[in-house]
């Protein structure tokens, strides 16, 4: 029974350490497939210039994953109207850091409101915000991503000890 | 109509208190009223409906103004804008908006247009049977003549245009005929509008539709709004000169004014119309004025 008592708080510490390690993870996946949508919405303004809720719902699916809802709160914005904000973008997702969520509604906001040109530039504005946002990230991820994992790991063998 | 595009309070009131069936235009400038035009006159729009009084009218602003043509545009203005480089937008179902503002220019090319002030919204209406007073002008000996509508802004020349595609089809009159709808404003979508022997070149110049058209769809008679500039005029001459028949508009409140149009002097002077139909908002849109053969003599009169 203690052994067992023991694996199971041993796999719950590396459990809450894997997801304080993921959270890094997923912040790095949000800011590069964020890059990618932008990028796609760049050429396929100037090309094709077919409308905003089209060009997001044909974005990849499964990539669409990492972007945390937003497209989908996005095409919610485009289809019933009101004002775009953080709140409306992100919903309860904490994630992303409140400075961060304030530029990526500002690009959304921005989406849609002027012609090809000017468009085209705002997007690779925003395009290379992201990139900072997503190094930013990645030497986060490097600094403090294994370490949830690791002090999870570490923590519970502690316990463990402890406990025998 | 409106749906999506118009604020919720202002479709509101109009849903509720206005008769939509009989809204000509609606006119939004900002800081100013908003008007409504109903069958010629003029509105105001207030929380009841209809008002005369500048006190209880509703005042639109430039936030309400760009906010409809973002929503007019589906969210994406960058997808219509060589409609806004020509001062309009076409909404799904054939509305035309018509926008004022700044208008950007690089080396005497329009950019765009910027820092919007005012739309006008104009409702399209389907008037069945509105062409059928001038249809025995126009068709003679099953032969469609080539005919020109004079007509004002807002005085029933589109719908006109409409309603006849409509009556040929009905009669089972099989011509082949091509709609060139330079502004996205003859077709509104809507199924059978058209008749069934109709084919719709959309949003192109007419000397492109017409060249484009004429080779590809072979059509017997091409149907076209507001013909204004010399090229529109060379666009018929070619169309007549491949044995096409025309039927198309202009802008013009009588055929005095017509008649003094730069454009269309040589082209008057060939009698390359058959046929002037004179409309006007006398007695509301749509008030026929007469029909005219090639030298201005009356055909018809209507009272």
């Amino acid at each position: 029974m203690k052994w067992i008592l023991m694996g199971i708080l041993f796999a719950c510490c590396v459990v809450v350490g894997y997801i304080f390690s993921s959270k890094y993870k997923k912040r790095m996946s949000f800011f590069s497939t964020l890059i990618l949508l932008a990028q796609k919405l760049d050429v396929e303004i100037n090309f094709s210039r077919e409308r905003l809720k089209k060009l997001i719902e044909s974005f990849d699916e499964k990539s669409r994953g990492a972007l945390l809802g937003i497209d989908k709160a996005f095409i919610d914005y485009l289809e019933n109207g009101g004002e775009l904000t953080g709140e409306r973008l992100f919903g309860k997702n904490n994630l992303i850091k409140s400075e961060d969520r304030e530029i990526v509604t500002i690009f959304f906001r921005s989406l849609g409101r002027s012609d090809v040109e000017n468009q085209s530039k705002e997007i690779k504005n925003s395009i290379s915000r992201f990139e900072k946002l997503l190094n930013d990230a990645s030497s986060e991820n490097k600094k403090y991503g294994k370490l949830g994992t690791k002090l999870g790991i570490i923590t519970g063998l502690a316990i463990i000890i402890i406990l025998i | 109509m409106l749906e999506g595009i118009l604020p919720d309070n202002i479709l509101n009131i109009i849903s509720n208190k206005v008769n939509w069936q009989t809204v000509n235009e609606l006119r939004l400038r900002a800081d100013k009223p908003i008007v409504i035009t109903i069958g010629g006159n003029k509105f105001f729009l207030g929380e009841t409906g209809l008002v005369t009084k500048l006190n209880e009218a509703i005042f639109s602003n430039k936030t309400m103004i760009e906010d409809i043509i973002f929503r007019a545009s589906e969210c994406s203005l960058y997808s219509v804008n060589e409609q806004i480089k020509r001062g309009y937008i076409m909404t799904r179902g054939g509305i035309r908006i018509g926008i004022g503002g700044n208008l950007i220019e690089e080396a005497g090319v329009i950019k765009t247009m910027t820092n919007f002030s005012s739309l006008n919204i104009r409702i399209p209406h389907e008037i069945k049977n509105c062409s059928l007073k001038a249809f025995n002008n126009i068709v003679s000996n099953d032969k469609v003549l080539n005919t020109l509508i004079i007509a004002p802004p807002g005085a029933g020349k589109t719908t006109f245009l409409r309603d006849f595609v409509f009556q040929l089809s009905d009669r089972n009159l099989a011509y082949n005929v091509l709609v060139l709808d330079e502004r996205g404003e003859l077709d509104t979508g809507k199924r059978g509008a058209l008749g069934n022997f109709s084919d719709v070149i959309s949003f192109a110049k007419k000397k492109v539709g017409f060249e484009n058209g004429i080779r590809s769809l072979s059509p017997d008679l091409i149907i076209t709004d507001e013909l204004n500039e010399q090229e529109d005029i060379d666009a018929v001459r070619y169309a007549v000169n491949c044995g096409v028949n025309i039927l198309a508009s202009t802008h013009a409140d009588s055929l005095e004014t017509f008649i003094k149009k730069e454009a269309f002097k040589k082209i008057i002077e060939e009698k390359v119309f058959k046929r002037y139909i004179l409309l006007s908002c006398r007695e509301g849109p749509g008030t026929f004025e007469g029909v005219f053969n090639e030298n201005f003599s009356r055909t018809q009169i209507f009272y």
